[in-house]
């Protein structure tokens, strides 16, 4: 329940925050993929499934408010938390080197399959202009929010396992 | 035991992989419902504006507060405010010389044929804050506080600094999508006031960091347009209202094919330092 509650309250912030507060100190009008650092961050610590979930909501909810179509956001991010949840069982989440690489390749696949699908589909396929300008730059800033974003979500993930493991104990 | 539910402890867990082919259906089925029809927009659109709407629009006013702080102690304030007022002046005087341009025009070519009846000086408008803008760094939108309480309505003209800056393409109650003509995926149809002539101008993301959109399809026979020229919205268009100013011709060359030109517009607006704009309460008339 605290859990759910907690990731629910970072999705909308996250959300919040970089349609708004970042956009206020953007560099040449790129802001961080916020949701993108949460949901890889979730999928990491967590596994396959809460990646997705997280991943489906993050996306719904950009969908909702600035997508043509419902569902298409959703889509990517949901694939996305998908395939770093595989890695979960592969790493330890308390490092911060590989979860930043995880993220930063997450953010690039992101920004190429928005290329591929929303620009290149439309016969615009200056790929070198398109990456210089938006997914390099996005990758970038992504990558120095997450260096403060990331410890925060773990430590507040490790405490809540804290908790959870405490109260199974009371059951036993 | 079935192989697709487990039995974890004492409760059902669905394995990752069906989740993910039941979400993946799930939204490939909202696609091809949001692409064909509108059925979603009313309910979706209350949910989003009870969690997202009020926080959002209290977080820019904290933030616009914030940024106008530090602007103040990096510069001087009197400066600030000169500009300001000089900046709504030269608007206002903008607005007024594309009224009194039309107004020439009107008067020489077209005389007692038809008027003009309607300029966008006239039409009711409503101030409205942008309170979002686009999570990602592809397209340019950006979300409104007024909504459909206001009485804004889908495809209501969005103008700011005198002139054109979109359309409203998704409407809430207290909350309304603007899709701004800078978007790579927007497109006008426009007309040159000086040669009455007829193009497409088109959002291009390439063009967006020099601060200009491009156009096409202008059908120039007698070399009648020049750079420097006043693009305006045309008649034509079943979007947008007639007559509103859009920017001015910067370049212009002849396309492969000899019949039409294309090249690039500046538009009149400042995309980047918009923080309140105003929406036209008319619809245009399509006649359908």
């Amino acid at each position: 329940m605290r859990r759910f509650v907690f990731t629910f309250f970072s999705i909308i912030i996250s959300f919040i925050l970089q349609t708004t507060l970042f956009r206020y100190i953007d560099f040449g009008g790129i802001v961080p993929n916020l949701l993108m650092i949460l949901t890889s961050s979730y999928a990491f610590m967590r596994g396959d499934k809460s990646g997705m979930m997280v991943g489906f909501f993050c996306g719904i909810l950009v969908d909702i408010f600035f997508g043509s179509y419902l569902g298409f956001y959703a889509l990517i991010f949901m694939y996305i938390g998908f395939i770093i949840g595989k890695f979960n069982k592969i790493f330890y989440p308390e490092h911060i080197l590989l979860p930043l690489v995880l993220i930063v390749t997450s953010d690039f696949i992101y920004g190429f399959i928005c290329y591929v699908l929303l620009f290149m589909f439309r016969n615009k396929f200056d790929l070198d202009y398109y990456m210089i300008h938006v997914i390099i730059p996005e990758v970038v800033y992504t990558a120095l929010a997450a260096i403060f974003i990331y410890p925060i979500l773990n430590s507040m993930n490790t405490r809540i396992e804290d908790y959870e493991q405490r109260s199974a104990k009371k059951f036993v | 035991m079935s192989p697709v539910i487990k039995r974890g402890g004492d409760k059902f867990t669905l394995p990752s992989k069906y989740l993910l082919f039941i979400l993946t259906i799930l939204c490939t089925g909202l696609i091809a419902i949001t692409f064909n029809t509108s059925v979603f927009n009313g309910s979706v659109n209350s949910v989003a504006a009870t969690f997202v709407i009020p926080m959002q629009k209290g977080i820019t006013t904290v933030s616009t507060y914030i940024k106008g702080l530090s602007d103040n102690l990096a510069s001087i304030k009197a400066l600030q405010d000169e500009n300001a007022a000089l900046r709504q002046k030269v608007d206002e005087l903008t607005n007024e010389n594309t009224g009194l341009e039309q107004d020439k025009y009107e008067l020489t070519k077209l005389r007692e044929l038809y008027s003009l009846d309607n300029q966008y000086s006239d039409y009711k408008k409503i101030g409205a804050r942008i309170i979002a803008k686009d999570a990602g760094n592809w397209y340019h939108s950006f979300v409104i506080d007024k909504g459909t309480d206001n009485g804004v309505v889908v495809d209501m003209n969005v103008i700011a600094g005198g002139g054109l800056v979109g359309r409203i393409t998704d409407a809430g109650p207290d909350w309304a999508k603007v899709q701004t003509i800078i978007a790579d995926n927007s497109s006008v149809s426009a007309t040159v006031l000086s040669a009455s002539e007829n193009l497409i101008a088109t959002g291009d993301l390439e063009l967006y960091n020099e601060g200009q959109i491009a156009f096409s399809k202008l059908v120039d026979e007698a070399d009648k347009v020049t750079v420097g020229d006043k693009v305006v919205t045309s008649n034509i268009s079943d979007k947008y209202l007639p007559g509103i100013l859009i920017g001015y011709i910067s370049t212009i060359e002849e396309d492969s094919n000899n019949l039409t030109k294309s090249g690039r517009i500046t538009p009149v607006v400042d995309f980047e330092y918009m923080d309140e704009v105003l929406v036209i309460m008319q619809l245009k008339k399509t006649g359908e």
